[in-house]
C-alpha cells in the first residue's frame, strides 16, 4: 500500500502540469458538449479524439480522455433534462425525473442536482480505481493460460448475451468480431491468416481503425442524412433559486455510488444499466414512491450519481487483466495501447508514472466537472442549439485524419469507412456493434490462451477445468448464458398457464 | 555582355546548388514499430543528437510506420529514393527472417547498413525458487523431465525464439516453446509460474534480476553488458549461442557513399555524446556501435546463421 502511496506522489507533478490540466479541461469541455449531443456518446468521441493525441505526452493525452470520459456522462442529462432526449444511453434513467422537474419550473435544480451528483460519482468511482486496481493487478499474475480463456469467454457471452434485446442478433455480431479478430499472422504458428497477401493485413485490424468506423461514422451519416432542428425550443432558465436541503441527498449518492461501482466491475453492463438500478433502488428504498418520475430531486441524483460512478470502476478489468467490459473500455484500452501502455501487473510498475497519472486524472476531472459545469452552464445548454448539420462533415473529417495518423496509411482509412458503413447498416437492422468491437478483442485473448494452456499442459482439454478459478468461471458463464434464456422459458409457460386459466 | 554574366552567374548559382552541403531538407527516418515502442523510444533519443553532428541545419523527421512485424517500415524504407532523404531503423532478427520465413519485398541486399546502435543480448531467466541454478541444471532438468520445460518467448521467429532454437541445436535438449504477444505477457507469465523459463532481451529482464525476482542463467553476448556484469555469458558457460536484437540505421541500396560517410561519421559521434549516453543508461539501452563495414558483416553472417537455422529447423511451418 505505501507503493501505490508514492506512485500517486510521483504521478501528481505530471497531472498537474499545465499541459496535462489544459488537457483535462479541454477534455471535460469537450465531453460534456459530446455528451449533451444527442446522437453522439462517450465512446464516439475519445474514438476520434484517440488518433490526435499521438504526438502528446501519454500523461496529457490520457488526461484529455479521462476528461471526456467524465465529462460525457453528466453532458448526457443535459437534454435529458432539459428537452427529454438523453445526449447518451447513460442518460436514459434521468429523463424520468429530470424532464418533469424542468416542466415544473426547476431545471435549473435539476441541472445542478445533476451536476453535482455526476462529479461526487466520478470521484467515487475514481477512488475505487486507485484503490482497487493495483491490488486486483498483483492478482493477475495468479491468472493462468486457462483462466484467462475462461474470463475471455465470460467477456463474450454476457456481451453477446445480455447487450442486446436479441441473443441471436448479439452472437451474430460477436461471430463477425471474431472473424476480424483473427486476421493477420498467427501468434501461435506464424501463419498468415485471412490476409489475403494484402501486406497492411498481416498485423490484424488496428482496433482504433475498428472503433472509429463502427462508432464515429453511423451517427456522422444519420446526422447528415437526417439533420434534427433543434424543434424543442430550449427555454431561458432564470427561475427563482428553490430551497432545496443538499443534505438530503447524502444517503442517495452513497447508495447510488456503491450501485455504480459494482455494475461498472461487472463486464457488459454499463452506465445506462447502473442509472436505471439506481434509479429503480431509490424509488423502491424511499417511503414515498408516488412522488418518483414526477420530478423528485432524488430521481435526479441517483442514476446521475450512479451513471458517474460506473466510469472509472469499468477500466479496472481493463487495467489489470485487459479485459475490456464495455466498448467505452475498449475505447480506452486502445488510448493506452497507442501509448504503448500494456496492461496487466507491469502497468503500475514500469509505467507507473503514467497510469497513477491516468487514473489521477480520473479524480481531477470529476472536480473539474463541477467546476466548468457550474461556469459554464448557460455556455452547455446553449450546445443544444448548435445545428446539427455542421456536425456531420466535422466527425467525418476528424475520423478521416485520425485514422490516418495512426500509421499514415490510406489503406486504414478506407477500412475505417468500409466499417462505418457495415456500422451504419448494423445499427439500422438492430445489430449491437458492441459485441463485435468486443470480440475483435476478447476473441484472439481467448484463442491464443486457450492454445497457450493446452500447449503448456500437454495434458488435453481436462487442463481447462483443474483450478477454481476456471470452474468458477465455467459457472458464471453457465448462469449467465443459461439464466436469461431459463426466464423466457419459464415466462412464456407461465403466460401459456394464464392463458389457459382464463379461458376457464 | 550583361545577359552573358547573368546566365555564367545562374551557370555558377546552379552549380553551388548541386553541391550544397548534405543535408539540405530534412531526413525521414522510418520506425518500421509503433511511437512510443523501444525501438521508437531509442530512434527519438538519438535523432536530435544525429542532427547535432550532422550539421547546424539538419534536421530529423521520424516516421512510424508499424505493422507486420516490421515489414511494412522495411519494405518502405528499401523502396524509398537512395538520396540519403530517407533512413530507417532495421531491427533483427525481423530484417533478416521475414525474407527467409515469407516471400517479401526486400531482402538484405536492399539496404545499404550505415551503423549498428543498440545490440540487447538475449537471455534466459527463471523463477529462483525453480531449483534451476546453471546451465547444467537446466539441461539435467529437460532431459529427466521431456516436454516439461516451458519457455516463453516474444513470438515464432523473435530473437527470442530463435535463440532458444538454436540452443537446442547445440545441445540437443527439448524445450516446450510458448509464444506470447510481447515481452511484459512473457513475464508475466514466468513471475507467476505458469510456464518455467523466460528468453528475453537482457534489458528487459534484469530490473527482476536486480529486485531478486527473476535468476538470469546467461546472457547471449560476446562480452558481458555493462549493465548486467553479475550475469554470465553463455558462451562462458561453453554454449555458443550469440544472438539478440540490434538496432541499427540502414539507407536504401545504392545511396551515395559521401552520403553513407558523412551518417556513419554522425552517427559514431551521436552514439558517443555523454548525453546521450546517460539517455541511453536511463532507458536501458545496450549500445554497441558498429561502423558500416563492420555492421554489413554482422548481418551477413547472422542472416547465414538464420538460414542453416531454418534448413535444420524450420520455426514457421507450412
Amino acid at each position: 500500500m505505501g507503493d501505490v502511496f508514492q506512485h500517486i506522489l510521483d504521478a501528481l507533478p505530471l497531472v498537474f502540469s499545465l499541459g496535462t490540466i489544459i488537457a483535462m479541461i479541454g477534455g471535460t469541455i469537450i465531453g460534456i458538449a459530446v455528451g449533451a449531443l444527442p446522437g453522439l456518446s462517450a465512446t464516439m468521441g475519445i474514438a476520434v479524439l484517440i488518433p490526435l493525441t499521438f504526438t502528446m505526452e501519454p500523461v496529457v493525452a490520457l488526461g484529455m480522455v479521462a476528461g471526456i470520459y467524465n465529462g460525457a456522462m453528466y453532458g448526457g442529462s443535459i437534454p435529458a433534462i432539459l428537452l427529454r432526449i438523453p445526449g447518451t444511453p447513460a442518460g436514459i434513467a434521468t429523463v424520468f425525473d429530470g424532464y418533469p422537474m424542468a416542466q415544473s419550473g426547476h431545471a435549473k435544480l435539476a441541472l445542478r442536482i445533476s451536476l453535482v451528483s455526476s462529479s461526487i460519482g466520478s470521484a467515487v468511482s475514481a477512488i475505487a480505481l486507485l484503490s482497487l486496481a493495483p491490488p486486483l493487478s498483483l492478482i493477475a499474475l495468479k491468472f493462468s493460460a486457462a483462466n484467462y480463456f475462461w474470463l475471455a469467454i465470460f467477456g463474450l457471452m454476457t456481451i453477446a448475451v445480455l447487450l442486446s434485446e436479441n441473443p441471436v442478433k448479439g452472437l451474430l455480431s460477436a461471430c463477425f468480431g471474431l472473424f476480424v479478430g483473427m486476421i493477420g499472422i498467427d501468434m501461435m504458428t506464424g501463419m498468415e491468416r485471412f490476409a489475403f497477401n494484402e501486406l497492411e493485413l498481416l498485423s490484424g485490424v488496428n482496433i482504433i481503425v475498428l472503433l472509429t468506423g463502427l462508432y464515429a461514422i453511423p451517427p456522422a451519416i444519420d446526422l447528415a442524412l437526417s439533420p434534427k432542428k433543434p424543434d424543442a425550443e430550449v427555454k431561458a432558465i432564470n427561475e427563482e433559486e428553490m430551497a432545496f436541503r443538499w443534505s438530503s441527498l447524502i444517503p442517495v449518492w452513497i447508495r447510488s455510488s456503491i450501485i455504480g461501482v459494482v455494475t461498472g466491475i461487472i463486464p457488459a453492463l454499463g452506465g445506462n444499466v447502473a442509472a436505471l438500478f439506481a434509479w429503480n433502488e431509490q424509488r423502491r428504498s424511499d417511503a414515498d414512491k408516488d412522488k418518483y418520475g414526477k420530478g423528485a430531486p432524488e430521481g435526479v441524483a441517483a442514476p446521475e450519481c450512479a451513471n458517474n460512478a460506473d466510469t472509472a470502476a469499468t477500466l479496472i478489468p481493463a487495467l489489470t487483466l485487459g479485459i475490456p467490459g464495455s466498448s467505452v473500455a475498449a475505447v480506452i484500452l486502445g488510448a493506452l495501447l497507442v501509448h504503448g501502455l500494456i496492461p496487466g501487473p507491469q502497468l503500475f510498475r514500469d509505467k507507473a508514472e503514467i497510469t497513477y497519472g491516468f487514473m489521477l486524472a480520473m479524480l481531477v476531472t470529476s472536480g473539474l466537472m463541477l467546476i466548468l459545469g457550474s461556469v459554464g452552464a448557460r455556455a452547455f445548454v446553449n450546445v443544444l442549439k448548435m445545428p446539427t448539420q455542421l456536425l456531420a462533415p466535422m466527425i467525418f473529417v476528424m475520423a478521416t485524419i485520425g485514422v490516418f495518423a495512426i500509421h499514415n496509411s490510406m489503406f486504414e482509412v478506407w477500412l475505417m469507412l468500409g466499417f462505418g458503413v457495415l456500422g451504419y447498416a448494423m445499427e439500422k437492422m438492430d445489430i449491437p456493434t458492441a459485441p463485435a468491437v468486443l470480440a475483435v478483442i476478447l476473441g484472439p485473448i481467448a484463442e491464443e490462451n486457450l492454445r497457450r494452456a493446452l500447449l503448456i499442459s500437454g495434458e488435453g482439454v481436462f487442463s481447462l477445468f483443474q483450478d477454481v478459478i476456471s470452474l468458477l468461471l465455467v459457472a458464471l458463464i453457465l448462469a449467465t448464458t443459461a439464466l436469461p434464456l431459463a426466464m423466457k422459458m419459464w415466462r412464456r409457460r407461465r403466460s401459456r398457464i394464464e392463458a389457459l386459466a382464463s379461458r376457464d | 555582355m550583361i545577359k552573358l554574366a547573368i546566365a555564367s552567374a545562374l551557370v555558377a548559382g546552379s552549380i553551388t546548388a548541386a553541391h550544397a552541403e548534405y543535408p539540405e531538407r530534412p531526413i525521414n527516418m522510418i520506425v518500421a514499430y509503433s511511437a512510443g515502442g523501444g525501438t521508437d523510444i531509442a530512434a527519438r533519443t538519438l535523432a536530435p543528437f544525429i542532427e547535432k553532428y550532422l550539421g547546424e541545419d539538419a534536421s530529423i523527421v521520424v516516421l512510424n510506420r508499424p505493422g507486420a512485424g516490421g515489414e511494412i517500415g522495411f519494405t518502405e524504407l528499401a523502396q524509398s529514393k537512395p538520396d540519403g532523404y530517407t533512413i530507417g531503423f532495421i531491427n533483427t532478427p525481423n530484417i533478416l527472417t521475414i525474407p527467409i520465413q515469407r516471400k517479401a519485398r526486400y531482402s538484405l541486399e536492399s539496404f545499404t547498413p550505415i551503423a549498428n546502435v543498440v545490440d540487447d543480448p538475449g537471455a534466459f531467466s527463471v523463477l529462483p525458487s525453480s531449483g534451476i541454478k546453471t546451465f547444467d541444471d537446466l539441461i539435467a532438468y529437460a532431459k529427466e523431465n521431456p516436454g516439461k520445460l516451458t519457455y516463453g518467448s516474444t513470438g515464432i521467429g523473435s530473437d527470442d525464439h530463435l535463440s532458444a532454437l538454436e540452443f537446442e541445436r547445440i545441445t540437443g535438449v527439448q524445450l516446450k516453446h510458448v509464444p506470447f504477444p510481447g515481452n511484459a505477457d512473457v513475464r508475466t507469465a514466468t513471475l507467476g509460474g505458469h510456464i518455467m523459463m523466460a528468453s528475453m532481451n537482457i534489458s528487459e529482464t534484469i530490473a527482476d534480476v536486480h529486485e531478486g525476482a527473476l535468476h538470469a542463467l546467461g546472457q547471449m553476448s560476446n562480452e558481458r553488458w555493462d549493465g548486467a556484469t553479475e550475469v554470465p555469458t553463455f558462451k562462458e558457460e561453453g554454449y555458443d549461442v550469440i544472438m539478440g536484437s540490434m538496432r541499427g540505421i540502414a539507407a536504401p541500396a545504392g545511396v551515395p557513399e559521401d552520403v553513407v560517410a558523412k551518417l556513419e561519421e554522425a552517427l559514431k559521434a551521436a552514439v558517443a555524446d555523454p548525453e546521450f549516453q546517460t539517455k541511453a543508461k536511463e532507458q536501458h539501452l545496450a549500445l554497441s556501435y558498429m561502423n558500416a563495414a563492420a555492421y554489413k558483416a554482422e548481418l551477413e553472417s547472422l542472416d547465414a546463421t538464420f538460414r542453416e537455422l531454418w534448413e535444420t529447423t524450420p520455426w514457421v511451418q507450412e
